[in-house]
């Protein structure tokens, strides 16, 4: 056991008045050196675990604490929480409340301040430029962006110089772009600086691409710790707990046995290793058919999007411009002549960069705000002329936030608030119907404030439904979601569609996009940069990379292993690929290009 | 919502920076180049100063300096016109409250007068009271009426006599006004802490300033989600007032959620400060020395104290 270690020890804990202890026997080593990732699913105990390394259990929650918690050689119960801290720095999954000064240095400057170090000013300073963003130093922090507030958080906890950095959840309340960044930034902190990371997080291709060790917590214990290719390989205990694998080796798992494991058996985790592992889709002499076949379903998508211009459009934004006054940068200018129409039927997704203007458009279409140029009109309503309470009869805007939604002390008289305010005329039955509808039932009487972010994701639906909506309006529904609360609300899409006409979605979750959008919408430079379905817009790498989007893996296989057009979902990949293995077969019994033709038509 | 418009976003959106801008951008402002604790203990005399004095005309050259002093700070322009509005309303109050006050107790007072005759009728049970009261009231009004529309001149006294004090009172808003606006929430708590105040306070004051406008962004997002599943008043009636009363009532409600949320948030920074060190800070003298390091009084601070009192001692000698 070395000497600077995190040893956790037959560690069981009991929150004050909880009945169950949150933590059973939990044993765990964390070596000096190691990049590791800890997953669990919801409950399992996995973030009391980590709140122990650096002594906020016991000493900041006083709880029942049976067993022992050494860092670096020191017990911590025997120590107390600012100073374990300069060993063990923790970034909170909601870091923005923990910038607590308003200027980026002064905060940064905090914690060494509080500790009475005369070298403040240079810690501060080095802190900054590892993270980059000496330039920002005098900013106020609320003007920065979410991942730049990460990273001020993440500067904040290097000023002390530990050894270990802990961060809970860095993608969660992240867009992949910044996720990404931040992983970056923990891998040079790792190589350049031999930082321990501990990261807690439920995207496994994180996990693939960055981490090299991996701890399962389950029921309060340590179930295993194993390194990440060997854990990502376990899929069963993962799916047990609501993880779900890289989408490649889900797809490799699903290949008929011997097919897509690499050479020492197991499936691959990255879609580096997937490219080796995975055979190709399309053999080189076939490749004109397959372009010939790629041109044909563009030309379908082209002919459905042409379609659509018989039918009334139910909101027209005309020349659109809006902007906001902004402190230090004057006049913000975040739409400019934008046009679009969006149709009876469609399911929109709209995607782009931060600041790209999603959010502007979707709270234009409320009336909540009225553009500086251009109109836009809802439903035959101008909404310069409208008030939002009127636009709110047919159209309905779901936060980002789901906490902005919640007015009432209940779920129940949350959803029952509108139809109230309206005099509706049935309101308990209108309300249980959709409380039932949603699953939500035994949930209608807890603040909504308290509950899970899934299940706020879920009520705050149910309060835009409650309203019988003609056009939905959702700002980022998967955002800091796991992936079990990501599929229940694809679910509730597709539930929700079946009852309202058109469904707007801002996201930036690209898989969500794949599986569920018919029309897509890139916005960027104030204007739409690209509106067309998702095959389209995800087989053009560099209009993603310009607006800061990253392909879904099956999407980034489907072009290195040649499926052509490139396989969306990860279901259709593997019908692509065990076609194709199948029809190999037959190539070599001397059938050229047809097999991989057949393959693509099964899709 | 063009008829909305005093209350469209977009001129939220304005009043929001304008308020931002006079709490947190004082790069430029005059007071906020001087040590603090100058400043601090400037304020606290000049609390008291205006007191010393009787006359209208120095105190509104004082309040004149006081507004000098404002735009030096960049004071939000709303919040001026707010205060502004505030003193001058109360001062019109009062020219229509004297009088109105006047009329009433002469009504009463006539009404009195005559009340015995109506209970001696009522109990002798005489139809004629009826017309007795209304006589009464009658006669009751028209006093009063008269006392109202022929006492303006007593009203005019009274606002004379009260304008020295609201004089007063509106030098030190102005005042505080332009300091505390002025003054980057560092610099003040920096002053704070040296001047003896305890720490938790001063960070209080700096966490405040943090939070503000994310505490602003957040109740205008619950204003809106409120709105969008409220129901405006069809009737709007007289100017509107039933639309205005609406949106009042639901700012008022927004402010039940946003309680809960602050609560919520505050959690996190709790923990966070504590892995910060916060209370190894409070019984900490290094700490603290090192907090307030690099604060000096120079002569400007020097000539800025005497010259503000140079020029009240000039308006105390001159007018």
């Amino acid at each position: 056991m070395s000497h600077n270690s995190i040893v956790v020890e037959d560690l069981t804990f009991r929150y004050p008045g909880g009945d169950e202890p949150v933590l059973r026997d939990a044993n765990l080593t964390i070596e000096p050196g190691e990049f590791t990732a800890v997953v669990g699913g919801n409950g399992s105990g996995k973030t009391t675990l980590c709140k122990t390394f650096n002594g906020l259990i016991p000493h900041f929650f006083e709880g029942t604490f049976d067993g022992s918690v050494t860092v670096a050689g020191t017990d911590t119960r025997e120590s107390d929480v600012a100073e374990l801290s300069k060993t063990v720095g923790y970034v909170f999954q909601d870091f923005e409340n923990q910038l607590v000064q308003e200027t980026v240095r002064d905060d940064v400057e905090f914690a060494p301040l509080n500790h009475g170090l005369e070298d403040y000013a240079e810690r501060a300073t080095r802190a900054l430029e590892t993270v980059g963003l000496d330039h920002l130093d005098d900013r106020f922090v609320w003007e920065l962006s979410g991942g730049q507030q990460h990273l001020v958080a993440l500067a904040g906890v290097l000023a002390m110089d530990p050894d270990f950095v802990f961060v809970d959840e860095p993608a969660a309340q992240l867009d992949p772009h910044n996720a990404r960044e931040t992983y970056e930034q923990l891998r040079r902190l790792h190589e350049a600086e031999d930082k321990t990371i501990i990261v807690i997080e439920h995207h496994s291709e994180f996990i693939a691409d960055y981490c090299e060790e991996m701890v399962l917590v389950s029921d309060g214990g340590v179930a295993w710790k194993e390194p990440v290719e060997v854990g990502l390989n376990r899929l069963e205990d993962l799916l047990a707990h609501d993880i779900h694998p890289p989408q490649v080796t889900g797809i490799a798992d699903d290949l008929p046995a011997d097919t897509g494991t690499l050479p020492d058996g197991r499936y691959p985790v990255t879609v580096e290793e997937a490219t080796t592992a995975f055979p190709s889709a399309t053999p080189p002499e076939t490749r004109p058919a397959a372009d010939g076949g790629a041109a044909t379903a563009r030309g379908d998508a082209d002919a459905g999007v042409a379609s659509t211009g018989d039918r009334d459009a139910l909101v027209t934004l005309a020349e659109v411009g809006h902007g906001y006054p902004t402190l230090r940068e004057g006049y913000n200018r975040v739409l400019d002549g934008l046009d679009l129409e969006l149709y009876r039927g469609d399911r929109v997704a709209l995607v782009g960069a931060n600041g790209a203007g999603k959010s502007t458009l979707l709270r234009l279409i409320t009336g909540l705000e009225s553009p500086d140029d251009g109109t836009v009109t809802v439903l035959g309503r101008d909404t310069s002329e409208t008030l939002p309470e009127q636009l709110a009869d047919d159209t309905v805007y779901i936060h980002q936030n789901p906490e902005e939604m919640f007015v009432e002390d209940t779920v129940r008289k949350d959803v029952a608030y509108y139809l109230e305010n309206r005099d509706a005329s049935d309101v308990d039955e209108r309300v249980d119907e959709i409380l039932e509808y949603l699953d939500l039932e035994h949930l209608a009487d807890r603040d909504g404030r308290l509950m899970s972010l899934g299940q706020q994701r879920r009520a705050s639906l149910g309060i835009g439904l409650a309203t019988d909506p003609t056009v939905v309006l959702l700002d980022e529904p998967t955002g800091s979601l796991d992936l079990q609360s990501r599929r229940e609300v694809t679910g509730m899409l597709r539930k929700a569609e079946s009852r309202v006409e058109t469904v707007v979605v801002a996201s930036h979750d690209l898989q969500l996009v794949a599986g569920w959008a018919d029309r897509v919408i890139v916005m960027g430079a104030g204007e739409v940069l690209a509106d067309a379905p998702p095959v389209e817009v995800f087989a053009d790498p560099d209009l993603l990379a310009a607006t800061g989007l990253r392909q879904p893996q099956v999407v980034e296989l489907s072009e290195r292993v040649g499926v052509d057009p490139p396989a969306l979902t990860a279901d259709a990949m593997v019908e692509t690929l065990s076609g194709t293995t199948e029809s190999d077969a037959l190539a070599d019994g001397g059938v050229g290009g047809e097999p991989s033709s057949g393959g693509r038509d099964e899709r | 919502m063009k008829y909305v418009d005093a209350f469209t976003d977009i001129s939220v959106a304005d009043v929001k920076v304008d308020l931002m801008r006079t709490a947190y951008d004082n790069d430029r402002a005059f007071l906020n180049s001087l040590d603090p604790r100058v400043v601090l203990l400037w304020t606290v005399l000049f609390m008291i100063v205006p007191w010393l004095f009787y006359d209208p005309l120095p105190l509104a050259v004082m309040l004149a300096a006081a507004f000098v002093l404002a735009a030096l700070s960049q004071v939000s322009k709303y919040l001026l016109a707010l205060l502004l509005f505030g003193q001058v309303t109360n001062v019109g109050f009062f020219i229509v409250v004297v009088p109105l006050v006047g009329g009433v107790a002469r009504a009463l007072g006539y009404v009195g007068d005559n009340a015995g005759g109506v209970a001696e009728a009522a109990r002798t049970g005489d139809l004629g009271v009826f017309a007795d009261v209304f006589s009464i009231v009658t006669a009751a009004v028209g006093e009063g009426v008269h006392t109202a529309m022929t006492s303006q001149e007593v009203g005019i006294d009274a606002v004379g006599a009260v304008i020295p004090f609201f004089l007063k009172l509106t030098i030190i808003s102005v005042i505080s006004l332009a300091v505390f606006s002025a003054m980057s929430p560092q610099k003040l708590s920096k002053g704070m802490l040296r001047l003896g105040v305890p720490r938790q306070l001063t960070f209080a004051i700096a966490y405040g300033y943090r939070m503000m406008p994310l505490l602003v962004e957040e109740y205008h997002a619950l204003i809106n989600s409120f709105r969008l599943r409220s129901k405006v008043p069809e009737k709007t009636g007289v100017l509107k007032w039933r639309y205005f009363y609406y949106l009042l009532k639901l700012s008022i409600k927004a402010f039940y959620p946003l309680i809960f949320n602050v609560a919520k948030r505050s959690r996190v920074t709790v923990e966070a400060m504590e892995t910060k060190g916060f209370s190894h800070s409070l019984g900490n003298p290094e700490s603290r020395a090192l907090r307030t390091e690099g604060m000096m009084v120079r002569t400007r601070d020097v000539s800025f104290v005497f010259g503000s009192l140079l020029f009240v001692a000039a308006l105390w000698v001159f007018l």
